[in-house]
């Protein structure tokens, strides 16, 4: 069940009158948000609906027993259990993730020592979203074991790894953030209604007619064969593919804000702005918040953060970044594309720390564009399906052969339009929800439709999935 | 015991919200779009409705769509979305001087 469908839209419109009929009832609101968020991930397969139910039992079971020890008598006892939990999380995104793409390794490497074997892969289906709900499942046992948050009731845990908006592809709403929004009853205000609106009609935008037209009109093609396109196609795809990745997963985002916004909830950011990052850690201070803070809060500070000096504090970087990489997939190119955002990371940190007195800063502007082209050289590698294929991409930009191109006008606008929307003021979209909760319902409501059927008249026949479906 | 709150896009600058019956005002807005939706896209409606795995159901729904679809189409309202679509599709076919023509 794809967001910009009128499957979701039914589902949404029957789920919305359903939650807010039961009127103050809170509990009653959990529960049939609980079972609407299970037959939204059952459209996909209803077998991992139990994945989602034993994920979440065990989680909610492992945290009470955390949050049941003596944190100052029985510190083994709990650190015991915090492993047990975070182990059985990592066991089943192990599994359905990365169980043949390692042994299809074992097997490669035995092969080069002689040693070929048949290896028993098991061809697993990957469960839509499992590494968004076990990532959330971790933060959750390790917030309740650090005391930054009480333990939650087994309804509470449940809806937090199962709520619907955010199930399938973020934001990765901590249990910090989402509890204490469950423990009361949720009241809506103009200006959340309005803002949900607003963003659940401008994901459809990003989503249906950039993303969409950008991936079918351009960039599939391309990335599908590069030796038989201009070194011009290849640069433009690759930028295609900056802008279309950014309204594809940012379009999800806002979209799961909006509907969760629209049911009384607050999700946080995931996305502000990515392109005009002026540095890789600025970079990743505004594109997937969610996975960035996650990574920074529970592996890099893990591991020992910046303390211990500067050697540890690169080594640190590094394995968050590889393994950041590894989250999305297993891939070597995911492997690479993490690789690299971290060796620059790496860069910048010694540069910070060791520039001599004096020198001058890169100008702004420079900044942003050095930062721009470095995470598009990323995503050549994200977007192949191989290594040979993202190099072949690479050889083919050296090709120099600029004569021609197959991108349309259309296309080049999109882009362009991708690209400014980044240097609009940032609290833009705020100023005119502010301005919007003051207007009356039913203008509001024509508004709404009007730029609907704009979008709907607009958008690419079909709908692909969501890029971030895949991880 | 102390709690994390990251920052919402949905919590507006500027204080509290003290517009009145928000939840009566969302509805009517949701219930509005709804209502302008399915009088002038009725075509997206039914190529949604066609798209329905084969039942006996579905083969209602279609029937229902179709028929709402020539309906629209019959008094003019499935104009403006038929006339967006058209300029789209002009925009779409649209290339650089030198380029070939799209098919």
């Amino acid at each position: 069940m794809l967001f910009p469908t009128l499957t979701f839209g039914l589902f949404f419109l029957a789920t919305y009158a359903v939650i807010w009929g039961v009127g103050r009832a809170n509990e009653w609101r959990k529960i049939l948000l609980l079972l609407a968020s299970w037959i939204f991930y059952g459209a996909w397969d209803w077998r991992f609906v139990a994945l989602l139910i034993f994920s979440a039992f065990l989680n909610w079971g492992t945290a009470a027993l955390i949050a049941r020890t003596d944190e100052e008598y029985e510190p083994g006892r709990r650190k015991a259990l915090l492993a047990f939990g975070v182990a059985a999380n990592l066991g089943i995104l192990g599994f359905f993730k990365y169980y043949d793409f390692f042994l299809e390794q074992l097997g490669l490497l035995l092969a080069h020592f002689g040693f070929e074997r048949d290896m028993p892969l098991l061809e697993i289906i990957l469960p839509v979203g499992v590494s968004f709900f076990t990532f959330q499942g971790m933060s959750y046992l390790i917030d309740v074991a650090r005391r930054k948050v009480p333990p939650a009731s087994l309804l509470d845990m449940t809806l937090l790894m199962s709520f619907f908006p955010h199930l399938v592809a973020g934001p990765i709403v901590r249990a910090s953030d989402l509890i204490p929004q469950f423990r009361r009853t949720p009241k809506l205000e103009r200006g959340m209604v309005a803002m949900g609106l607003l963003l659940i009609v401008w994901g459809l935008f990003k989503k249906a007619v950039i993303a969409s037209e950008l991936s079918v009109g351009l960039v599939d093609p391309v990335f599908f064969d590069p030796s038989a396109h201009s070194s011009l196609d290849l640069v433009i795809a690759a930028y295609g593919y900056a802008v279309q990745i950014y309204c594809d997963f940012s379009a999800y985002s806002d979209m799961a804000i909006g509907l969760a916004a629209l049911l009384g909830y607050r999700f946080p950011y995931n996305f502000n702005q990515p392109y005009r990052a002026r540095s890789l850690q600025d970079f990743w201070r505004r594109w997937h918040i969610s996975l960035s803070s996650w990574l920074r809060d529970y592996l890099y500070i893990s591991l020992g953060g910046s303390r211990g000096g500067l050697a540890r504090a690169c080594r640190n970087i590094m394995i968050t970044m590889l393994l950041g990489g590894l989250w999305h997939g297993a891939k070597w190119t995911f492997l690479i594309w993490g690789g690299l955002h971290g060796i620059v990371q790496v860069l910048e940190t010694l540069w910070r720390k060791l520039r001599p007195a004096g020198w001058p800063h890169l100008p702004a502007a420079l900044a942003i564009v050095a930062t721009f082209h470095i995470v598009t050289l990323g995503w050549i590698f994200f977007r192949a399906d191989t290594f040979d294929g993202a190099i072949a991409f690479l050889d083919g930009i050296g090709r120099g052969d600029w004569g021609s191109t197959i991108a349309t006008p259309l296309a080049i606008g999109l882009i362009l339009f991708g690209m400014a929307i980044h240097f609009t003021p940032p609290t833009l979209a705020q100023g005119i929800a502010l301005r919007l909760r003051g207007v009356p319902a039913i203008w509001l409501g024509l508004a709404t439709g009007v730029v609907i059927l704009l979008i709907d008249a607009m958008r690419f026949e079909g709908v692909a999935p969501f890029i971030y479906y895949q991880f | 015991m102390s709690e994390d709150h990251h920052p919402s896009p949905v919590d507006l600058p500027g204080g509290p919200d003290f517009h009145g019956r928000p939840l009566r005002w969302a509805t009517i807005a949701i219930a509005v779009a709804t209502l302008f939706l399915g009088l002038f896209n009725a075509t997206a409606i039914n190529g949604w409705a066609v798209e329905l795995a084969p039942t006996p159901l579905s083969a209602r729904i279609v029937a229902a769509t179709e028929a709402w679809e020539e309906t629209t189409e019959a008094i003019g309202i499935a104009a403006p979305r038929a006339w967006l679509h058209a300029r789209w599709k002009a925009l779409q076919t649209a290339r650089f001087k030198g380029q070939e023509k799209a098919e």
